[in-house]
């Protein structure tokens, strides 16, 4: 027995960026997961994530796959009129990685296997002895855990990440070839994208996410809060979906088989996971992780991490981050509302 | 057409990329007021990131059309136009050039719209043919008759004539290769 309240909506549109961690709503979708809760939902993908920033932020998407800080820079107006946003749930939690070309990591020697502290040290005595080389790396958005890991990863190498190289932003589906075309030197990116460079022997894994920031929060669902506020038992079933379609992934391995099958259709992430013979969730260096209760709950303190680059950045232009905010964007109350109770989907 | 009709209302079109890979550059050197970019880009992130990251340039403003205007927002959104006022010009011209190229973007927009109609209307026509040539054959009947066997079809099934010749062409040809 369900004890959701009928949605305000039937049909709805999600915009996502093509990321191995889209993987929940895809699930939600091809799985039945949506409709099992009675909504139609239609998987908008987007092209940038500033484009798809401004679509949720003026009602031309219900809500998004969204960069874990995305949420709370909306809602301070970071990069953008002022927005207030909300992470019902949490998608991912890890899958960055932070690549580097192979030219670049050959003439550096960092190698594959490196502890994140060993290959940026590398760089940091190659950039050294080379002072006319500025690296050109790649992140996807400026308020991004890519960001941030990219200049943890920096520091404990020694270099400046304003000074020693030079941060270019690039939506993730462009990474790869513009590595191959020699437009950066390196990245930091989600998945497929850091395994997709790899595999196609286009770079070296210097680091990745889980090794920096353990188990951070990835993606989450975004809305805004004027959106959840009009349709509460709307988003209540949206998460509901999300979750049930976690539970699936987590219930059978074959089911990462079937998963890796539909994120491969063409308008999901198509050819970029041809490389990827299953899904291989959880296990290092990479370990990624979609499913479980407890990954999937929104919690402002694991969003620490984020939120102290997002206050530097703020104490520079001479405002601070409040904690109310924080505490708005990821508060778990929607989440616990839906997870204690029973699932709506057909076992 | 946006650069045409921009420059009827007195702007200056400074430079045009038809690739991304030297935006930064580009904008550092041409200085201009205005950045318009179509809102599907992928390129917009890199553009969007620039006010933030872009340390050398102290004063950039980033407006997305005029953000206090929600309905020009959502019209520019809507009919795919982005813009980025790089250094601090007066919100009102912004939204003067911007109106200009929504209208612009529109009428491309229906324009490219009624070319897709046109191309879906020619391939619907091909369609037809094919399955009534191939009715033909398979019913040794001729082409009035293969026409009125799609319409009937259509009629019962409540499909489109199109469409039932899509399913037409699917069933036969798999005939024909299974034969």
């Amino acid at each position: 027995m369900t004890t959701l309240q009928d949605a305000e909506l039937g049909r709805l549109t999600l915009g996502f960026v093509p990321l191995l961690d889209a993987a929940l709503p895809i699930i939600a979708r091809e799985g039945g997961f949506f409709d099992a809760v009675g909504l139609e939902v239609m998987l908008s993908r987007e092209s940038a994530w500033s484009t798809l920033r401004d679509k949720v932020a003026a009602g031309l998407l219900d809500g998004a796959q969204m960069l874990a800080p995305l949420p709370l820079a909306m809602s301070l107006g970071l990069g953008r009129a002022p927005c207030d946003t909300l992470a019902p749930i949490t998608l991912s939690r890890n899958g960055n990685t932070i690549v580097l070309s192979r030219s670049l990591s050959e003439r550096a020697g960092v190698a594959l296997g490196d502890e994140p502290a060993d290959s940026a040290r590398a760089l940091g005595a190659y950039l050294a002895a080379h002072p006319e080389t500025r690296p050109r790396l790649g992140m996807v958005y400026p308020f991004s855990c890519q960001h941030y890991q990219l200049r943890r990863w920096l520091a404990l190498g020694g270099l400046d990440p304003d000074q020693d190289v030079e941060l270019s932003v690039l939506p993730p589906p462009r990474m790869v070839e513009a590595m191959q075309a020699g437009e950066i030197d390196g990245c930091c990116v989600g998945e497929p994208w850091g395994s997709l460079a790899v595999a196609r022997e286009l770079g070296t894994l210097a680091a990745t996410g889980v090794q920096l920031w353990p188990d951070h929060p990835e993606k989450v669902l975004g809305v805004t809060r004027s959106w959840a506020r009009r349709y509460p038992a709307t988003l209540q079933r949206l998460i509901a979906a999300l979750l049930d379609a976690s539970r699936w992934l987590a219930a059978d391995p074959e089911h990462l088989h079937q998963a890796r099958e539909w994120l491969s259709l063409p308008p999901y992430l198509d050819r970029s996971v041809d490389h990827l013979s299953l899904l291989s969730l959880g296990t290092p260096p990479i370990a990624q992780r979609l499913f479980g209760d407890d990954v999937l709950r929104p919690d402002p303190t694991a969003a620490g991490h984020f939120a102290e680059h997002i206050d530097q950045h703020m104490r520079r232009h001479g405002r601070r981050l409040d904690h109310a905010t924080l505490s708005e964007c990821y508060s778990p109350v929607h989440f616990d509302e839906v997870a204690h109770q029973p699932s709506a989907a057909p076992r | 057409m946006v650069e045409e009709a921009l420059t009827n209302e007195g702007h200056q079109v400074t430079c045009r990329l038809q690739s991304p890979a030297s935006l930064n550059e580009m904008v550092a050197r041409h200085q201009p007021d205005v950045v318009i970019i179509d809102m599907d880009s992928p390129d917009r992130d890199t553009l969007d990131s620039m006010a933030v990251l872009n340390r050398e340039n102290p004063r950039p403003v980033v407006f997305f059309a005029d953000q206090h205007d929600p309905d020009t927002m959502q019209a520019a959104l809507k009919s795919g136009v982005s813009a980025y006022v790089v250094d601090g010009l007066v919100p009102g011209r912004v939204k003067a050039i911007i109106e200009v190229a929504i209208a612009r973007f529109d009428s491309f927009q229906s324009m490219r719209q009624e070319l897709d109609k046109a191309r879906n209307q020619l391939a619907e026509r091909k369609r037809i043919e094919r399955a009534k040539g191939l009715l033909m054959k398979h019913q040794s009947c001729d082409e009035e008759q293969a026409y009125r066997m799609l319409r009937k079809i259509a009629m019962d099934r409540g499909q489109r004539i199109a469409d039932v010749a899509e399913s037409v062409i699917d069933i036969l040809e798999r005939l024909e290769i299974g034969s």
